[in-house]
């Protein structure tokens, strides 16, 4: 995977990491081991952008573990039919790993 | 690429090209050119506008921001601000530019999506033909750079932005004709250790302009020409002048005020 930086202050953890087409800037707060509020700002395509609304609102009360995650993200990408060019449920995974890690 | 090879083909094998219409060029603000192509977007979409090739310029210069990208992270307000320039999010993905007024030639393409392959790269690859023949034109030999760039020399010269919404397609982008990448790096934040003269120099390697590759700088008509002639032949259609509707207009201006609000501006 590409580079990923990350930082945490107040609770609010971030992350931005490196993706094929694009930067990922991640903002989330955990409860626990359950992701409470997510923030994804960034220079990467989605299609259609709405998406990227229910991409969070999914991610919210996800266990914050990699498989959990990757659960979600995949089956998110399954049931909208969102298209994100030249990157795939890993990348968003990896960058809210590195947030969680941060 | 193949699909548009047979596209093309069996337009030209017919012998009949499909007509696409072609306004004039314009001048706007960012606000305005915004809501132009939002409202041609939506109007195709509902059958009421043709599919529509137009190019333009921005006035005053403006940085453009990603749908998705946070205002403050990305553009130095206080440097657009003292310059005069505009700030607007596109709602196009990707990311912040500096359009310079007497730099870039903008382009826009609203079509149905059945007219393009389905297949997001793909159709940037279709779209950017016509750039890359445009270039071609203009006497300087490109190249697609998926996902979204053209490139001369290896170099960017243009960026593209593409959105689907309600049936069709919007796909806006730059023609880099002789921007000021230096005043670009005063208004996107890049860390100050990065403005140094090396590292403006690596942007030259990376990035490229009309004037720099032809030794001169063309007329904003002559890169229209070049491009419109270009995208005729990449998507096998021919342009026919036109100019905006009344209905078109009104929408636009409608649009026009969520791309001036700060809370479209401040939306992520």
């Amino acid at each position: 995977m590409s580079g990923c930086a990350h930082w945490s202050d107040d609770g609010l953890k971030s992350a931005e990491f490196k993706a094929p087409n694009g930067l990922i800037r991640i903002d989330l707060e955990l409860d626990g081991d359950i992701i409470s509020s997510i923030s994804i700002t960034g220079d990467f395509f989605m299609y259609p952008e709405d998406s990227l609304e229910q991409l969070e609102d999914t991610l919210v009360g996800a266990k914050a573990d990699r498989a959990s995650l990757l659960a979600r993200v995949e089956d998110f990408y399954s049931s909208t039919g969102i298209q994100t060019p030249m990157m795939c449920p890993e990348h968003w995974v990896e960058a809210i790993m590195c947030a969680i890690g941060g | 690429m193949c699909e548009a090879k047979v596209r093309a083909g069996e337009s030209a094998g017919r012998g009949v090209r499909t007509q696409w219409r072609l306004l004039p060029l314009r001048i706007d603000d960012a606000f305005t050119s915004m809501a132009v192509d939002e409202s041609l977007l939506k109007l195709n979409a509902e059958g009421k506008s043709p599919n529509t090739i137009r190019f333009w310029r921005w006035l005053p210069s403006t940085v453009s921001l990603g749908c998705f990208q946070n205002v403050e992270r990305e553009v130095d307000l206080e440097v657009a601000k003292k310059y005069g320039f505009d700030v607007v999010r596109r709602i196009t993905g990707g990311g912040a530019v500096f359009h310079d007024h007497d730099g870039e030639l903008t382009y826009s393409v609203i079509c149905k999506q059945d007219d393009v392959p389905d297949e997001i790269i793909e159709s940037y690859e279709l779209i950017c033909g016509g750039l890359v023949l445009g270039f071609e034109r203009l006497g300087l030999q490109a190249e697609f750079k998926p996902v979204n760039d053209v490139l001369v020399n290896g170099k960017k010269i243009s960026g593209s932005a593409q959105t689907r919404r309600w049936g069709s397609v919007l796909q806006h982008g730059t023609v880099l004709v002789a921007p000021d990448i230096r005043r670009m790096f005063e208004l996107l934040k890049v860390s100050p250790e990065k403005i140094s003269d090396k590292f403006i120099a690596s942007v030259y390697e990376r990035v490229t302009t009309v004037e720099r590759e032809l030794g001169k700088k063309p007329s904003f008509e002559e890169v229209r020409e070049a491009m419109s002639r270009g995208f005729e032949r990449s998507l096998g259609v021919k342009l026919s002048e036109g100019g905006l509707t009344s209905e078109e207009l009104e929408l636009a201006a409608k649009i026009k005020l969520k791309y001036a609000s700060d809370e479209w501006l401040r939306k992520r």
